[in-house]
């Protein structure tokens, strides 16, 4: 009895001891992304909600366990309504680029056959992004300008005499530069969507009697949804948080969030207002990701 | 180089600038000058002439700005023995107790000064002088001539309805206190509440007539060359720049006035006593050591002796300016701490944020 009782005992420890292995080994694996999170995540999240609530006095921090900032985000103008803008020109940004994206994506997904220029249509989208932003940025305002590209088009054409002022230095360059920017991000992920889609599936509809658009509107359409809100939240995203289109080809009232956020902490000093226009900035966007998370897993097509 | 002017200057410039240390890291304590200071002034072409005639090691540190000045000097703990604030700034550190005077007799050079900076208001307490005034500059109204009349002397221009959408300005709080010298406000740098909605509306007001706010004196230059703009306010670079691109500009003198700002050596609290620090200051205060300075930034310079060191169109152009011409120093209205700085940035955005 007492030997049974000690190889059972016996049998629990290597079992534990196996367990602890097993353990130290998930140990080595989990450490890096939960320091990561905590260092990169956790930890600055936690500053900003502490810098949030105290106020600066004679530009020194004073803690403190106010709510005076959030508040004032609300009720002060013009930080509601500079976010309601910035969300605005956010959302134009990700309508625009999926209107842009959405029919280059289709060609790239279903009517280019070589896999050579299927790459090099996939390369000219992304090769952009190898020149700064700032860059392409500044090139919209040769291009927009009195003086620019599109103003000595239209008066060779003999459309106007005038050059055109409409064109730069308003919320219309603003959208139009971002739009340029910020497009690859809904191409790539609406073509990754589209990308998925069974040729067998198109082939099966085709049999039965289906035609060209009853296939799209009923087949490809409601499969690339995900795609598209995926490619629209990243857009929306950056272009909500965009600060260098309204400094550079922005106009007199094209002033956007991250702007004042900027101004505050570099001219106000005022870091506690800044920390709480991020927070609440935050807050949406996480409420902005967590509908449209429900909104892509009601919409997704599984095969 | 094209300079953001102003609070924002290099806002990333942190960078630590270890002045020629060649080898020997062991520093003779009595021969170390720690300074934080803009970018350009402790700049090499004038630093190491200093640092082989003294023996003193210069170690300067960049600040991108006024804030981190101020906040760096209250924290303590020995931190710089020089820095060169603003006059925005000045004061605050003065009534703080965090700088001391200057002995002016130790710093003979100071007396060649234009006399607008022998004893400025802003280095003034008691009696006693608080800073070294180094580089300054005005913030110039421009226009092309052939748009607004080149003899306006008043900002009112700005205002009038013919001129839609020609105009840019400063984005910055100076292009509020513009505004408020408009409407006669004396106490441009502490204007109440209802002032400040007088002066909002102003700006509001002007909105029509603006095509930009500008964000770098470079930013400027192009809207003026490219013809997208007809006038603003600007620093003297846009000028210099302008007037080197052939481009019809004038410098006009609003009955008004016009801001102005001016850098200073000032000591900080606890250093007086290092053996290196009159000898820098004397060094800055000469005529040659702002020609060189001067060339590093194109700033004015309080020296106008200095002219006598500048050379081609560096001299012309600074003739041009009437930097050296202490009448022109007669209608500034020198830039002050503002108290409720944050106060008026809200109305600057405020009134960024209307819509046209």
């Amino acid at each position: 009895m007492s030997s049974i009782a000690l190889s059972a005992g016996e049998n629990a420890k290597t079992i534990r001891s196996a367990r602890r292995l097993d353990r130290r080994r998930m140990l080595f694996w989990v450490v890096p992304p939960v320091a990561w999170f905590t260092v990169f995540m956790l930890i600055p999240y936690a500053m900003l909600l502490y810098t949030s609530l105290g106020r600066v006095e004679d530009m020194r921090f004073i803690p403190g366990l106010s709510l005076r900032n959030f508040i004032q985000v609300f009720t002060v103008d013009p930080y509601l309504s500079v976010i309601i803008k910035s969300a605005r020109i956010g959302l134009m940004t990700a309508v625009l680029s999926a209107i842009v994206a959405y029919p280059l994506s289709f060609f790239l997904a279903f009517h280019v056959r070589s896999s050579r220029l299927k790459f090099l249509i996939y390369l000219l989208v992304i090769v952009p992004w190898w020149a700064s932003y700032l860059v392409k940025a500044y090139a919209w305002k040769t291009i927009l300008g009195s003086g620019g590209i599109l103003n000595a088009l239209l008066q060779k054409a003999g459309l106007t005499d005038e050059p055109v002022r409409i064109f730069l230095y308003n919320e219309f360059s603003v959208v139009v530069t971002l739009t340029y920017i910020f497009t690859p991000f809904a191409v790539l992920s609406i073509y990754a969507q589209l990308e998925r889609i069974p040729t067998s599936l198109i082939e099966a509809a085709r049999n039965l009697g289906a035609g060209g658009w009853m296939i799209f509107w009923r087949i490809i359409a409601p499969i690339s949804v995900p795609g598209v809100v995926a490619g629209g939240i990243i857009t929306f995203s950056l272009a909500f948080g965009d600060f260098v289109a309204p400094v550079l080809v922005g106009g007199p009232d094209s002033v956007m969030i991250s702007n004042i956020v900027i101004n505050l902490l570099g001219v106000a000093f005022d870091w506690p207002m800044a920390a709480a226009i991020g927070l609440v900035i935050i807050t949406l966007g996480l409420l902005l990701i967590s509908a449209s998370g429900w909104l892509e897993e009601k919409t997704q097509i599984r095969f | 180089m094209e300079w953001a002017p102003g609070r924002i200057r290099n806002a990333l410039a942190a960078t630590v600038m270890g002045a020629a240390m060649l080898g020997a890291t062991a520093v003779r304590a009595e021969g170390q000058l720690t300074m934080l200071v803009w970018e350009g002034y402790a700049d090499k072409s004038f630093v190491e002439p200093f640092e082989k005639e003294t023996g003193c090691k210069v170690d300067a540190v960049y600040v991108g700005s006024n804030d981190e000045i101020v906040s760096k000097v209250m924290s303590g703990g020995g931190t710089a023995d020089l820095i060169s604030p603003s006059n925005d700034t000045t004061m605050r550190l003065i009534t703080a107790g965090a700088v001391s005077p200057v002995d002016t007799s130790k710093v003979p050079n100071m007396a060649e000064y234009l006399p607008q900076f022998q004893s400025p208001a802003w280095l003034k307490k008691d009696d006693a002088i608080y800073g070294v005034p180094f580089g300054w500059g005005i913030v110039r109204v421009i226009a092309n001539p052939d748009v607004v009349d080149a003899s306006t002397d008043t900002l009112g221009f700005l205002w009038d309805k013919k001129y839609a959408g020609k105009f840019a300005v400063w984005d910055d709080i100076e292009t509020v206190y513009m505004a408020a010298r408009y409407l006669g406000f004396k106490n441009t740098y502490s204007l109440s509440d209802e002032q400040l909605e007088q002066v909002k509306a102003k700006l509001i007001e002007m909105k029509p007539n603006i095509r930009k706010y500008w964000f770098t004196t470079g930013e400027m230059g192009n809207l003026m060359a490219s013809g997208e703009v007809a006038g603003g306010n600007s620093w003297e670079s846009t000028l210099v720049e302008l007037r080197a691109a052939g481009k019809k500009v004038v410098d006009l003198k609003p009955k008004e006035g016009r801001g102005g700002w001016s850098d200073s050596w000032m000591i900080v609290k606890g250093a007086e006593d290092n053996p290196c620090v009159y000898p820098w200051l004397n060094y800055v205060a000469s005529a040659k050591t702002q020609a060189l300075a001067h060339a590093v930034n194109g700033f004015g310079y309080p020296n106008p002796k200095m002219v006598e060191h500048l050379e081609g169109t560096a001299k012309a152009n600074y003739a041009e300016l009437g930097m050296s011409d202490p009448s022109t120093l007669q209608n500034v209205d020198w830039w002050q701490p503002v108290e409720r700085r944050a106060k008026y940035l809200e109305i600057w955005n405020q009134v960024k944020a209307a819509s046209n």
